[in-house]
Formats: C-alpha cells, sequence, structure tokens
C-alpha cells in the first residue's frame, strides 16, 4: 500500500477510527441487546465483515427496538 | 403541561442514547458525506497504485471542483440519508402502538399534543444533529483535500436541505401515526417521497416553489450562482406543510383506538 | 358514595355487538370483581372505563366530574398484559410515569421508592425492565397504576398469569390496597374475587347477568340443602321425607337423598333428632349451602345437563 503515494495518513485517520468506533458500538449492543432478527452469530459476521454497510444494515434490521 | 412536554422528549433523547441512536446515526452521516471527497480525491493515486495499465498509458481523470465535490457528497444525504431517516422513523409511534407500551403511557393524563409533538421534536434533534455534523466534516474534507466553499454557504445550504429533510420526517412521523404496522409506514413514506421528487424533477416549471426544489437551489448557492428568487417562496411552503403535516399527526393520532 | 356511574355502556367491533348494554355504579372506596368467562367483554369494559376505547353508545360518568375533564387524573390502570421500555429500570419507568401524571419531580422520586417497597420489587430498582419475570413486571404495572394515587385502580386479570406463589402475594397486596383506593378487577377466576371483593359484577356474552355482595348472592341462591348418604338403598325414607312439613322438595339417587329445607336450623334438629331416635343406617349427613361456584354456574350455564334423578316437589 505504501505505493500509493500522495496519502495522507493524517487525513484519513479520523475517518478510520470512526469507521471503527462504528463497529465498536455495533459490536456492543449486539452482545448486550436480547435478541436480534436473525441470529446473533450471522449479524455478528456482517458488523465485522462488510465495511460501513454492516453496521448500519444491524442497527436498522437487525436490532429489535421494544 | 410544559414540564410534561419536557418529561416526554427527554425520554426521546434517552432511548436514543441508550440504543446508541446517537452514536450511529451521526456516524454514518458522517462517513456518508466524506467518502465523496475521499475518494474523489484518491481516485488518481489509486489507479496509478492499482497499475495494471501498461507503461505510458495514463487514464488521467479531470479534477472536479469543491462544488461539484460537496454536491456530490450531499446527495448522499437525500438517497441513503433519507433511507436512513425513514427506517429509524417509521416506528416511532406505529411501533408503540404495536407493542402497547402507547397504551400504558396514554392512560395516563398525557396530552395527545405533548405525545406526538415530543417524539417528533426528538426525531427531528437526532437528524439535524447527525447532518450538521455530517456535513460539516464534508465541508472540512472538501476544504482540505480541494477549495474552501465559504462558511457562509455551507450554513445556508445546510439550512435548505435541513428543510427539506425534516418535511420528509414530518412525513414519516405521520405515516407512523396513520398507520399501525412501521414497516407500512415506512414503505409509503419512501415511495411517496420517490414519486414526489419525481414528478418535482420533470415538472420544473411548475414546481419552482416545490419543497424538493431546495436541495437544487442549495447546490446552485454552492456552485457560486446567486440563491434563484424562488427559494424563499419554497422554503415558506416548506415550513407550512410540516406545520400541516405535524398537526396530521396529532389529529389522526387521537382518532385511532389505542387499544388493539 | 358512588364514584362511577356506568348506564346504557355498549361496544361494537366491526358490527358485532361485544358489549350489550351495561348498568352499574361503582361505589367509593370498595373492591369490586368483574367476574366472567373469557371472552365475556371484560378486558373491553376496562379499557372503556380507563379511556383507551371509545364506547359505541352510553355513558361513563364520575362523580364530581365534568364532561370535558380528563378522567385519567382518577385512574390507575394496568392492562392485563402490561408492555413497558424495556431499557428503562423499575425506578426510571415510575419516575417517567409519575411525571406524566403530574407529580413534581420530587413527589415522583419519592412515590417511586415508596411503591417500589410496597411491592416488592425493591431490589430490581435499577434493575432494566428486560429482565424482569412476568411476576415483577405484574408487581411493576400495580406500583405504576397507583403511581398518582388514583381513586379508582383498575386492574385487568391482575392474578391470572402468576403461579401460585405470586398470585396469594398480589392477593394479599389488592387486600391491603383496598383500605386506600376503590378497586375493580377483572378475573375469570371465582376464588381470587370471592377472596378480596366485596361486590361482584358477573358479566357474561357482553351483559351484567348478575350482580351484588357476597352476602347478597349467598343469600339470593342459597336453597339450604341436607345431603343423607345412606348404607342401603334410600328409597324407603321417600315416604318419610314426604310426609315432613320442613321438607321443601327432595331427589333420591341411590343411596343418597338431597333434600332442600326453607329453614335450615328447624330442619337439622328435626333430621338430628329423628335419626338419633328412629337409628337411621346413616353413612354421610351434610348441610351445604351454595358455593360462588355453583351459583356462577347457576347464572352463566342456560344449558344445563338434565338430570334423570326422582325429584319432587311437595305441594
Amino acid at each position: 500500500m505504501n505505493q500509493i503515494e500522495g496519502i495522507n495518513i493524517a487525513v484519513l485517520a479520523p475517518v478510520l477510527i470512526i469507521n471503527l468506533i462504528l463497529i465498536i458500538v455495533a459490536v456492543i449492543d449486539l452482545v448486550r441487546v436480547e435478541n436480534t432478527r436473525g441470529p446473533k452469530w450471522l449479524w455478528a459476521l456482517i458488523i465485522l465483515f462488510v465495511n460501513l454497510i454492516g453496521p448500519i444494515l444491524y442497527f436498522i434490521v437487525g436490532r429489535r427496538n421494544n | 403541561m410544559m414540564s410534561q412536554w419536557i418529561t416526554l422528549l427527554q425520554k426521546e433523547l434517552v432511548e436514543m442514547w441508550r440504543n446508541f441512536k446517537w452514536l450511529w446515526v451521526p456516524i454514518t452521516f458522517i462517513l456518508l458525506g466524506v467518502k465523496e471527497p475521499l475518494t474523489s480525491y484518491y481516485m488518481q493515486p489509486i489507479l496509478d497504485a492499482l497499475g495494471g495499465l501498461p507503461k505510458g498509458a495514463v487514464i488521467k481523470l479531470p479534477e472536479p471542483s469543491a462544488a461539484e465535490v460537496l454536491v456530490e457528497g450531499l446527495s448522499s444525504y437525500t438517497s441513503i440519508g433519507v433511507l436512513i431517516i425513514v427506517l429509524t422513523t417509521m416506528g416511532i409511534i406505529a411501533g408503540e402502538r404495536k407493542s402497547g407500551v402507547a397504551a400504558m403511557i396514554l392512560v395516563k393524563p398525557v396530552s395527545f399534543i405533548s405525545y406526538v409533538t415530543a417524539k417528533w421534536m426528538g426525531g427531528l434533534i437526532l437528524l439535524v444533529f447527525s447532518f450538521f455534523i455530517g456535513y460539516l466534516a464534508t465541508w472540512y474534507y472538501t476544504g482540505i483535500l480541494f477549495e474552501w466553499i465559504s462558511f457562509g454557504d455551507f450554513l445556508h445550504s445546510f439550512l435548505l436541505y435541513s428543510l427539506w429533510l425534516g418535511l420528509i420526517l414530518t412525513f414519516t412521523v405521520f405515516c407512523s401515526s396513520l398507520f399501525l404496522v412501521p414497516g407500512t409506514a415506512g414503505f409509503i413514506s419512501i415511495a411517496t417521497v420517490l414519486i414526489y421528487t419525481l414528478i418535482s424533477g420533470t415538472l420544473t416549471k411548475w414546481m419552482k416553489w416545490s419543497p424538493s426544489m431546495l436541495t437544487d437551489y442549495a447546490n446552485q448557492l454552492l456552485a457560486g450562482q446567486s440563491l434563484p428568487t424562488a427559494a424563499n417562496p419554497a422554503a415558506a411552503i416548506t415550513v407550512t406543510a410540516t406545520i400541516i403535516l405535524l398537526t396530521l399527526s396529532v389529529v389522526v393520532f387521537r382518532k385511532k383506538e389505542l387499544a388493539a | 358514595m358512588t364514584l362511577v356511574e356506568v348506564s346504557g355502556l355498549k361496544k361494537s367491533f366491526h358490527g358485532t355487538e361485544v358489549i350489550k348494554g351495561l348498568d352499574f355504579s361503582l361505589e367509593r372506596g370498595k373492591c369490586i370483581a368483574l367476574l366472567g368467562p373469557n371472552g365475556a367483554g371484560k378486558t373491553t369494559t376496562l379499557r372503556m372505563l380507563s379511556g383507551l376505547m371509545k364506547p359505541t353508545s352510553g355513558s361513563i360518568s364520575f362523580s364530581n366530574y365534568g364532561k370535558g375533564e380528563d378522567i385519567r387524573h382518577l385512574i390507575g390502570y394496568l392492562p392485563q398484559f402490561p408492555v413497558y421500555f424495556d431499557w428503562m429500570t423499575a425506578k426510571e419507568f415510575l419516575q417517567y410515569v409519575g411525571r406524566l401524571a403530574g407529580l413534581s419531580s420530587r413527589e415522583a422520586k419519592g412515590r417511586t421508592m415508596e411503591l417500589l417497597k410496597r411491592v416488592g420489587i425493591e431490589e430490581a430498582t435499577n434493575r432494566r425492565i428486560a429482565k424482569f419475570s412476568g411476576g415483577m413486571k405484574q408487581r411493576l404495572g400495580i406500583a405504576q397504576a397507583l403511581i398518582h394515587r388514583p381513586l379508582l385502580l383498575m386492574l385487568d386479570e391482575p392474578v391470572s398469569a402468576l403461579d401460585p406463589f405470586g398470585r396469594r402475594e398480589v392477593l394479599e397486596l389488592l387486600e391491603e390496597l383496598k383500605k386506600e383506593t376503590t378497586i375493580l378487577f377483572s378475573t375469570h377466576i371465582l376464588n381470587d374475587a370471592e377472596e378480596v371483593c366485596d361486590k361482584i359484577l358477573f358479566l357474561h356474552k357482553g351483559r351484567i347477568v348478575e350482580s351484588g355482595t357476597m352476602e347478597e348472592l349467598m343469600y339470593r341462591y342459597t336453597e339450604a340443602k341436607i345431603d343423607f348418604s345412606f348404607n342401603q338403598k334410600a328409597d324407603k325414607y321417600e315416604t318419610l321425607f314426604a310426609a315432613s312439613p320442613l321438607v321443601n322438595s327432595f331427589k333420591i339417587q341411590g343411596d343418597t337423598v338431597t333434600v332442600e329445607v326453607t329453614n335450615l336450623e328447624k330442619a337439622r334438629s328435626y333430621f338430628l333428632n329423628r335419626i338419633a331416635e328412629e337409628n337411621w343406617s346413616l353413612s354421610k349427613f351434610e348441610i351445604s349451602s351454595m358455593t360462588l361456584e355453583d351459583i356462577f354456574m347457576k347464572v352463566v350455564g342456560n344449558d344445563e345437563p338434565v338430570d334423570n334423578t326422582i325429584t319432587k316437589r311437595i305441594g
């Protein structure tokens, strides 16, 4: 990746951190929540491996509110 | 009555904290917007690095202007952003009525107006906050990677977009009050917004004052043009439509039998 | 003193009349049971009283309360299946509901702690409701209904979903609450009604088919009965029972005789004397009055099976 010139880590870092926070928050919620639509392990995979869309999809679809 | 309204609003805000909406919605809005300046800026080095092209063959992408990047970023708020707004709001009333918790609350001397408007306000605060944070980040990234758009134009366009997004939120609240099933409320909301935007986009001549045109006017402003004169009446109509829809939400909700 | 007056109350769903005209009043400070089998219309009646449902016709009027005023201030209501915000703790929910009912934040806090103790879920004060058992949810439900000190506490099947232990505790709680407020609760279980209530309204197929205090009902339905079981066929005593002036009617079934009398006291001493004097070969002598269950069956069941025993009615 270091072949890519002109990419400034200082510019990308905040975005990557925010993305990481989103994933962590989704995982914490998944652990805490009683039940989800569909199996929990599947949501864990989606959150961890589907970048950006995964956690959002979990919060909108997977989470059962009340 | 005021203290009751504040109690209801507080509950909405705390609930959004407990289910992490205060975190994931703003973060999503940041990522949605910021993605645009980043990919536009880094497209060239990424293509170069990936290589695979015969020596000497160079793909030269035209460098987009700062305004183009910002408008592109904003477009994800009126597409995926709207989807998120509708999906997170569709259950706001229907969900509570369906689960039966609305009946628990409304056997207490709670005013129906307060119940509906406090929910609406909670949703609106989350929306405006998330959109502001997201758009601010997009504006900032566009500034450091391309050129700086004036902060005044940023605020002005933020306001115009907020009016449109707020109207969509209010319409979703209305549907949530009208239908018992959150999914129905969501589907009708999205379908209506889609159809309305399409009609509005094709019949531009007759739809100058349409709320959906606000985003077009904001885009023109960002591109350095002056704000069309139709922008003010369009904004006024949007605010009026929001108030009418909110009133209808209360009326419809009051008519419904709570225990189904 | 009358607290609520209900007259001509009707409710239809999609053209089907579920409540077919109710007239009753609730006395202040009393505990009233709305008793009836499943589907009798108990829940619908309570929902109309609580304002959650609008009657198709008829009126519900609270004494000293005008037409336009919000009756919800006066009412505490616990639905059959209470639902909460699962993400709240018990304390948070009670405070929230208390604030909504118009208590100041200080009052709401005080009342919350008081009620959590009262209904016996003090140890779960700061636990999230999502983790509550059914019994705890029912107790929390009673607490939330009481938060604003309502004049009328309405409970929809408060003990039906509980195990015998939980049921006992909730009934005891109701017994205590009776002293402070008017209680109307629905149930399909006779014993529960009998145990805590002063007055019973029998609801059947959308109508009140019988009502009154326990004593009134007993008096109205009791036909004092004496059961005799003999060691042999009872037929030979037929003339004896037929001749007695104290006997209203009697029924002979194999070796048992059931005698209905007007004056139970007199009849008892009369028969005890004869038994001793004539040395009847009895295996059982039993004085039975009707139980609430018998009344319930009598009131509700119009389609009683006909029994083919010898029944003779005397003059």
